[in-house]
């Protein structure tokens, strides 16, 4: 498709040619191109370079593969099919086009089939015309492997050249022919590979045809074996990177003005080895540290798993002849190209749980590390780089008049074809209503917690932003949005039982939305849901059938710390009344209760607390007298039922028991007390 | 993007992968891409008599669209975060 552009281009530098049989004048043009661009001198010093890398990874020097140069083109297919001598016309059953196509390439003057494209090259895929071939490493892993793969091997990097010839007609680059190694030309009249060229010349060849690569091959490649040679040319490896990596990202996308940055945080020449986000280079256990070159993690999550590598990985994975298929570069790239797709332009939302989740784990690590006085300091998160998306899909279209919507399919939504319209039925039976206020509270909880979530993120928000005014809208947005939550809670009426709180409370999931929304309401506000929580506790404890009233637990501790005496005591009293419909007291069913019994300690423990501080308290007439009955009690049923364990004991309840209360009862409640816990409630 | 994101997190972790042709496999969650194909490291078969030809193999890259169920850790997960997640990637695709 592009090679059309490419005569023009380079049509003024090469002059002709029947493009096999010239290969001897090529590499002399190609000298001369260097002068003409500086960075063709430096790609020039990479070729140097990767001569270097391949004599370090395959042990060969310049004089063993020049001594070569008369490798019989014929040899490759011979070398490849079993040893047997067969003709070239039939070539091993890949995609290698039969002679006729040979015949197109020479008309093509100055076909230039490997432009320097470093990322997707191998160490193999040094440029320069008829330099591919001439590449020790191609001569000498075919030779070495007389198999179907090598021959492959040499397609891919063909058709990966021409691909990115296709892409980057403009970042022409190539490299001359430095080494006085004189091409193999014959090779290039190799049946095989000149059909391949020419396929990609007509089609896009894809740059990795899954055809080509081994299927039988497993993804962790050898890198063991290639470790200590690879380590060596490393850093000569890595300023190969930023010039060559900008012809990929060019092409297919928005600009990224992070990839250079990305490059250097991965590839700094001074980076350490092995680079943790470079797992290819290493052994695969080692490298365990990412998936693909790109793949970045959460500092935390960088940590689990050089902690998880430390564990015994001694198995050494033995040298895999099929591991040069693809170099470093090739698979790195292909990597980014997947990596390209999922850039987001709002990483915080489109990798939502990822980052909540490393965030959350970090902060309770924090805070321990925090409350065993050591502090570590995180390095700055690397996040997937922040990309704005030009195009925004529609879902749906909706023709106007027609029934149904024209669905858009994509990946995240692939087939919208009716809108599930919530029908508001009139129903007569009555099990159905109950059904139905059900679905109908259900709903309406699903959609708050919309709001609800707004509303995290909000405050989480404001934590961080510096600006008094964007601060103070933001607060304002906040209240707007928990007094809405809190009104739209409070009535929604099950059976109209009249009850505030209790239809969103009766549901798991109304009690845990209604225990993320406590922090964010006013104290006048969460002392009504706790006296709501403790007028209705039988009902909740009876209806609690997947113990969810625990969630509530942590919230509503939080609202009974900040009670003042006389609130309390107003709530203690439910737990003493008498219930209407049975002789039985909130106490004794909440007794056998966990959350009902942890709130009850909570509660006794607030009242402690408050009674021996020092602060003054206002307590309305009849506080205490109300306080010292509650107390006996409480006591006297505590020590006579048996409890269950609950959530939290507080330390100070014995504390409590003792003043008010003889030794003998004492003893006999801290007993019962230990028994459910199984530890001992320490009498501070 | 949120499964993505979920198996994300799960890297490192040990996970059995029930395939749609019945094999189940377990071993550690290598990595994960946009198509939640899996790569796993150190597996092994957990009916090794049935699959001999899995003896050897130490680690395998799963097409995303054979996999029938993913067995995680539990303690791995917080479903609340999940259920967030979810919600907001609805909202998201309501706008």
């Amino acid at each position: 498709m592009d090679d059309s552009e490419h005569p023009e281009e380079t049509g003024e530098s090469v002059p002709d040619a029947s493009w096999p049989e010239n290969g001897d004048q090529w590499s002399d043009k190609g000298e001369e191109e260097d002068d003409e661009c500086g960075l063709l001198q430096e790609m020039a010093e990479e070729d140097e370079e990767i001569d270097l890398y391949n004599e370090e990874t395959f042990g060969l020097d310049e004089a063993t593969s020049g001594d070569n140069p008369a490798a019989d083109p014929m040899d490759l297919l011979l070398l490849c099919s079993d040893n047997s001598p067969t003709p070239p016309s039939s070539p091993p059953p890949p995609p290698i086009s039969s002679s006729p196509h040979s015949s197109h390439l020479p008309s093509r003057p100055g076909y230039r089939v490997w432009p320097h494209t470093p990322t997707g090259r191998s160490q193999r895929g040094r440029v320069g015309r008829g330099q591919l071939f001439d590449d020790p490493a191609v001569v000498k892993t075919v030779a070495g492997r007389p198999s179907l793969k090598s021959l492959d091997s040499a397609i891919v990097d063909c058709s990966l050249s021409s691909y990115w010839e296709d892409l980057n007609s403009n970042t022409w680059m190539i490299a001359p022919q430095k080494s006085s190694k004189p091409p193999a030309a014959s090779i290039l009249q190799d049946q095989a590979i000149v059909g391949v060229i020419d396929r990609s010349r007509h089609g896009r060849v894809p740059p990795v045809s899954p055809n080509f690569l081994s299927p039988m091959r497993p993804f962790s490649t050898s890198r063991g074996r290639r470790g200590p040679p690879f380590v060596g040319s490393f850093n000569q490896r890595c300023h190969y990177q930023p010039g060559g990596f900008l012809s990929p990202s060019r092409p297919l996308s928005t600009p990224m003005p992070q990839t250079p940055k990305l490059m250097h945080l991965q590839f700094g020449t001074d980076s350490p080895r092995p680079a943790p986000f470079y797992s290819p280079s290493a052994n695969i256990m080692q490298g365990f540290g990412a998936p693909g070159p790109v793949a970045q993690f959460h500092p935390q999550h960088k940590r689990l798993l050089s902690q998880r590598q430390q564990r015994p990985h001694k198995k050494q994975v033995s040298w895999d002849p099929y591991s040069q298929i693809m170099s470093d570069k090739e698979k790195e790239w292909i990597i980014r190209l997947q990596m390209i797709q999922l850039q987001s332009e709002n990483p915080h939302l489109d990798d939502y749980y990822y980052q909540e989740y490393y965030q959350r784990m970090e902060n309770k690590l924090a805070e321990e590390e925090f409350l065993g006085d050591r502090l570590k300091k995180e390095p700055p998160k690397l996040t997937t780089p922040y990309v704005t998306k030009a195009l925004s899909y529609i879902p749906v279209v909706h023709i106007e008049g027609s029934l149904g919507q024209v669905a858009v399919s994509t990946c995240f939504s692939p087939r919208r074809a009716i809108d599930a319209v919530h029908a508001n039925t009139s129903d007569e039976e009555h099990k159905d209503i109950r059904q139905q206020k059900r679905l109908e509270v259900l709903s309406t909880i699903e959609k708050l917690y919309i709001v609800l979530l707004e509303v995290e993120e909000a405050n989480k928000m404001k934590a961080t932003v510096s600006d008094k005014d964007e601060e103070r809208r933001l607060m304002q947005n906040i209240k707007r949005k928990v007094d809405q939550l809190y009104n739209e809670l409070r009535c929604t009426n099950l059976l109209d039982s009249g009850e505030e709180f209790l239809s969103c409370l009766l549901i798991s999931k109304g009690k845990r939305m209604l225990a993320r929304l406590l922090p964010f309401l006013s104290h006048d506000a969460s002392l009504h849901i706790l006296s709501v929580v403790t007028k209705n506790l039988p009902v909740l404890m009876s209806k609690d059938t997947d113990e969810a009233l625990t969630v509530l637990y942590p919230s509503l501790r939080v609202v009974i710390d900040r009670l003042a005496f006389s609130q309390l005591i107003r709530i203690l009293k439910e737990f003493t009344a008498t219930l209407p419909d049975s002789k039985d007291t909130r106490l004794t069913l909440a007794c056998q209760n966990k959350f009902g019994l942890s709130l009850l300690y909570a509660l006794l423990s607030q009242g402690e607390r408050l009674l021996s501080s020092d602060l003054p308290m206002e307590p309305s007439i009849g506080d205490f007298e109300t306080w010292t009955d509650t107390v006996f009690h409480v006591a006297r049923q505590l020590s006579q039922t048996t409890l269950v364990e609950p959530l939290l004991l507080p330390s100070n309840l014995l504390t409590l028991f003792c003043r008010y209360l003889d030794k003998r009862t004492v003893h006999q409640l801290k007993n019962n007390m230990e028994s459910a816990t199984g530890y001992l409630a320490v009498a501070s | 993007m949120l499964f993505y994101s979920f198996f994300k997190s799960l890297v490192g972790k040990d996970v059995v992968v029930e395939l749609k042709n019945d094999l189940s496999i377990c071993g550690t969650l290598h990595s994960v891409d946009q198509y939640l194909n899996i790569k796993m490291t150190d597996i092994s078969v957990t009916d090794p008599e049935k699959y001999p030809h899995m003896l050897s193999v130490k680690n395998c890259f799963i097409r995303g669209s054979v996999v029938r169920y993913v067995q995680l850790p539990a303690d791995e997960v917080d479903t609340q975060l999940l259920q967030d997640a979810a919600r907001k990637e609805a909202m998201q695709q309501k706008q």
